[in-house]
């Protein structure tokens, strides 16, 4: 008695943590679409169509993580998209120039974590409303990108960069695509500090209540700037990926990613409001986004028509999430007044 | 070297259009329970606040344990050993109860943090404080009591030498009061210097040392409580002598207003049913818990009834949402101003206009500007609420002028029926008196007053009648003559021995 008692309110408390319901929700909607998809169209299921998915995920995901980190400090960052094709933009630009890839990189990694570092400063320090602030640098960084190559699209970057092209998008190692192990990589490291560090902490503790964060001494100034150069990062990655992709860099790269980035984490349960969230669930989202995109390609629908599935998905799951919270405030309630 | 392990000097802090704090001195002794005393807006928060760290001064000297502190962070105050349990509860809802006490100063295993260690840590501190509470749980999924408990266990948590409390007993049952109290105690008896801030008299009666009293942002004097008396502390406090703390006046009972039959809403209401006649005030005792609360808001219809008629004037009214209520001509002043009081970021202008925009319309649905800045001016006199103009956001008044505020709001409009819950919390000595004297005069308007209190001496002060309720029943309906503090007790605590 006693002890089902107590592993039935410790599989509550994990479930209600930090949104691991949601997580375990969607997880359970991804395997059902999945197996929808692979029943419509055996193709779905191929080991090389899966090996494309994951390629496919791999940026949704790393973007998403991004936006999960300023997501769970209670922001938001619209300028992800925007970074992304800027980093494109610039590495495939300073490439054709005949600056080594690697300098390339290094130069366009400065480059978006100034964005990173103004997001930051913009909304940490001079309290600006973080939808303005980073639309303002949404802008910035598109115009950017519009910038660098004289407001054309790059040409091919060359035989040079083949290396690059391998290491972000077209190599395999162990018959996995790189890009895939660029994910996991930077999940490991970034799931890691959220959910067992003091930086991960104070990420929660921010979004939760900010001057109670405050109050405790912890700074949030450093911990929304931490949140902001984090999805820089991410995003600047994923605009080297997007550049090794097509070999050449395009303005209007990563258009529409920060509203992914969104999506994938809001579907795995990172709440807009801050506070709860974890990265398990951004893997979940990105990859409910990437399965639906792949398979609805595969079932034959057009984009209007996936543009309108994943849509109703992302509301689907975000009112799911209402319901849940109201039924446990419902649950709270009434065990409360049992123990009264 | 100086004894003391506080001493602040000329402190002088301005907010736009206040001057929050001129010249204050201030002084901590070790081993002492300093009560820091004032009217609502005095100054004792903003104070504290500075000496943890969260304002700056705008001039004046803090000293810690003799030395000169020039720039104090809240950081830097806790490497001092000074903790603050602030007035507003300041709690990560997301995190858990042991993630939110060890807040900013997580113990780490080289990188990672050290969960494990926290949690024992944690509930080693809240055995000490006697709550039974899971470490694990969720902030968010416990009674705002049980909140505030772990606030102080968060506190004490830290073996602070300074421990700062800004009204810690206000959410606090009688039992967890009596806790915190041997706990204070203790923790003079080791040395540690405690500020205690309260509007509440009887507990400076039960634990102060010394007294210190500042009036509108000034420092007025300090004393030991064994050389003073409350009424001197009080006139200090308010810069006159208060006559009557339970000022009353003679009605004649009236026709019957309000009645409430067979209401049912969930378990904490159960089978209540009273009338309000014109004429009385009735106050609502009980412990927390008992239900008081949860019946008002199922009369109120923020929460839905499963059974119950409602009577005003004795025509049956249908309530099932607020705006019916007060369509109705019943209004309740909830008891938590922060959340369901106030719009704390909108100026005090908008909060008291905000149920009353149907007396206000203008033409084509404006807001009559006039009407308003009437209302508002009539709202700031009535209550003595003190701003420097009503445009401020409520979130920048003193915690005992919100309450004022949410009072206030209320009162701007003609009801029948007047519910108040907790309407003194957080309020000084002469605003209650305010608030009381408000309450008598609704009552010679004839309007039906009822609310609910924790304080009983004030439910012996200024109700006619008395209902008690326990484990959400009403178990006692009496005339307010020659009751006792025990007989009421008696009532509140009825089922208790039941239980189990
Ligand atoms: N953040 C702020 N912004 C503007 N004004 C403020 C702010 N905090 C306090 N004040 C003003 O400073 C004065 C002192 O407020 P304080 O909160 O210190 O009073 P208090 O003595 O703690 O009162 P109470 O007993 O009601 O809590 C008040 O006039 C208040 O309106
Ligand atoms: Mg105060």
């Amino acid at each position: 008695m006693m002890m089902s008692k107590n592993s039935k309110g410790f599989l509550k408390k994990i479930v209600s943590r930090r949104g691991v319901g949601q997580v375990l929700t969607a997880g359970i909607g991804l395997i059902i679409i999945s197996a929808v998809f692979a029943i419509i169209n055996p193709i779905f299921g191929s080991w090389n169509n899966i090996s494309n998915l994951l390629r496919q995920i791999a940026p949704i995901l790393i973007i998403g993580i991004g936006q999960s980190y300023v997501l769970i400090t209670g922001n938001i960052d619209l300028s992800i998209g925007s970074v992304v094709g800027m980093s494109c933009m610039m590495s495939a630009t300073l490439m054709t120039r005949g600056v080594s890839p690697l300098i390339s990189s290094l130069i366009t990694f400065v480059a978006c974590m100034g964005i990173g570092l103004m997001n930051g400063f913009l909304v940490a320090r001079f309290k600006m409303p973080p939808f303005i602030a980073t639309l303002g640098s949404m802008t910035i960084a598109r115009g950017i990108a519009q910038l660098v190559n004289n407001n054309y699209n790059t040409d091919s970057i060359g035989e040079n960069a083949n290396t690059f092209r391998d290491i972000f998008y077209y190599g395999k190692t162990v018959g996995i695509y790189n890009p895939v192990w660029i994910a996991l990589i930077l999940w490991l490291i970034f799931n890691f500090v959220l959910s067992s560090t003091k930086s991960g902490r104070h990420l929660y503790a921010v979004g939760s209540n900010e001057e109670a964060a405050r109050f405790s001494g912890v700074s949030t100034f450093s911990t929304i700037m931490t949140a902001y150069l984090v999805s820089a990062f991410c995003s600047m990655i994923v605009g080297l990926v997007n550049c090794a992709t097509s070999g050449a860099g395009t303005m209007d790269s990563g258009t529409s990613y920060e509203m992914y980035a969104v999506a994938a984490s809001v579907i795995g349960g990172v709440s807009t409001l801050g506070g709860t969230g974890i990265l398990s669930g951004t893997v979940v989202g990105a990859s409910i986004w990437g399965v639906l995109q792949n398979g609805l390609q595969f079932a034959g629908a057009p984009l209007a028509w996936r543009n309108i599935v994943v849509g109703v998905i992302v509301i689907i799951s975000v009112l799911l999430d209402v319901v849940f919270r109201m039924s446990k405030k419902v649950t709270i309630q009434k065990e409360e007044k049992q123990i009264q | 070297m100086s004894n003391y392990f506080v001493e602040m000097d000329n402190i002088t802090k301005y907010f736009p259009g206040v001057k929050a704090l001129a010249d204050v001195k201030f002084n901590l002794k070790s081993g002492e329970v300093l009560a820091c005393l004032g009217e609502n807006g005095a100054g004792k928060s903003t104070l504290m606040k500075i000496l943890t760290g969260i304002y700056s001064k705008d001039s004046g000297t803090i000293k810690v344990y003799g030395e000169v502190v020039e720039d104090m962070t809240a950081n830097r105050a806790r490497e001092l050993g000074i903790a603050i349990i602030h007035q507003e509860l300041n709690m990560c809802h997301h995190l858990t109860v042991a993630e939110n006490i060890f807040l900013g100063r997580e113990l780490v295993n080289g990188i990672k943090l050290d969960n494990k260690t926290m949690n024992q840590e944690a509930r080693k501190t809240l055995d000490s404080l006697g709550i039974e509470l899971d470490p694990t749980t969720l902030i968010g999924d416990l009674s705002v009591s049980k909140q505030q408990m772990v606030e102080i266990a968060k506190a004490i948590s830290l073996d602070a030498k300074i421990l700062i409390m800004d009204e810690p007993t206000s959410a606090l049952s009688a039992a967890e009061i009596r806790e915190l109290f041997r706990i204070i105690k203790q923790f003079r008896d080791d040395g540690v210097g405690i500020v205690y801030i309260s509007h509440r008299m009887e507990e400076i009666d039960r634990i102060a040392d010394r007294v210190i009293i500042l009036r509108d942002g000034h420092y007025i004097t300090d004393m030991l409580y064994q050389d003073t008396n409350l009424d001197e502390i009080i006139s200090h406090m308010v810069g006159r002598e208060i006559k009557e703390k339970f000022p009353q006046v003679e009605c004649k009972i009236g026709e019957k207003i309000f009645e409430v039959k067979n209401l049912n809403a969930g378990r904490l209401v159960r089978d209540i049913n009273f009338e309000l006649f014109a004429g009385e005030i009735v106050g609502i005792a009980g412990l927390m818990g008992a239900g008081r609360t949860e019946t008002v808001r199922a009369i109120f219809g923020v929460d839905p009834k499963v059974t119950g008629e409602i009577y005003i004037d004795s025509k049956q009214v249908t309530i099932d949402k607020p705006i019916d209520a007060i369509k109705a001509g019943l209004v309740l002043a909830p008891e938590d101003r922060r959340h369901q009081g106030l719009a704390t970021k909108l100026s005090v202008r908008e909060n008291v206009a905000l149920p009353n925009l149907d007396i206000l319309g203008g033409i084509f649905g404006t807001i009559n500007r006039s009407k308003e800045k009437k209302m508002n001016a009539e709202a700031v006199e009535n209550l003595k609420i003190r701003l420097p103009n009503v445009e401020v956001p409520a979130a920048s008044l003193s915690g005992g002028n919100q309450q004022k505020v949410v009072v206030g709001k209320w009162l701007a409009r003609d009801s029948r029926v007047v519910i108040f819950d907790e309407p003194t919390r957080g309020i000084d000595v002469a605003a209650k008196v305010e608030i009381y004297n408000l309450m008598n005069q609704l009552k010679e308007q004839g309007v039906a007053v009822l609310f609910v209190s924790s304080e009983l001496p004030e439910v012996l002060g200024i109700s006619d009648r008395i209902l008690v309720m326990c484990d959400g029943k009403i178990t006692a309906d009496i005339k307010n003559e020659q009751v006792t503090q025990e007989q009421i007790l008696h009532y509140a605590t009825q089922f208790e021995d039941k239980k189990d």
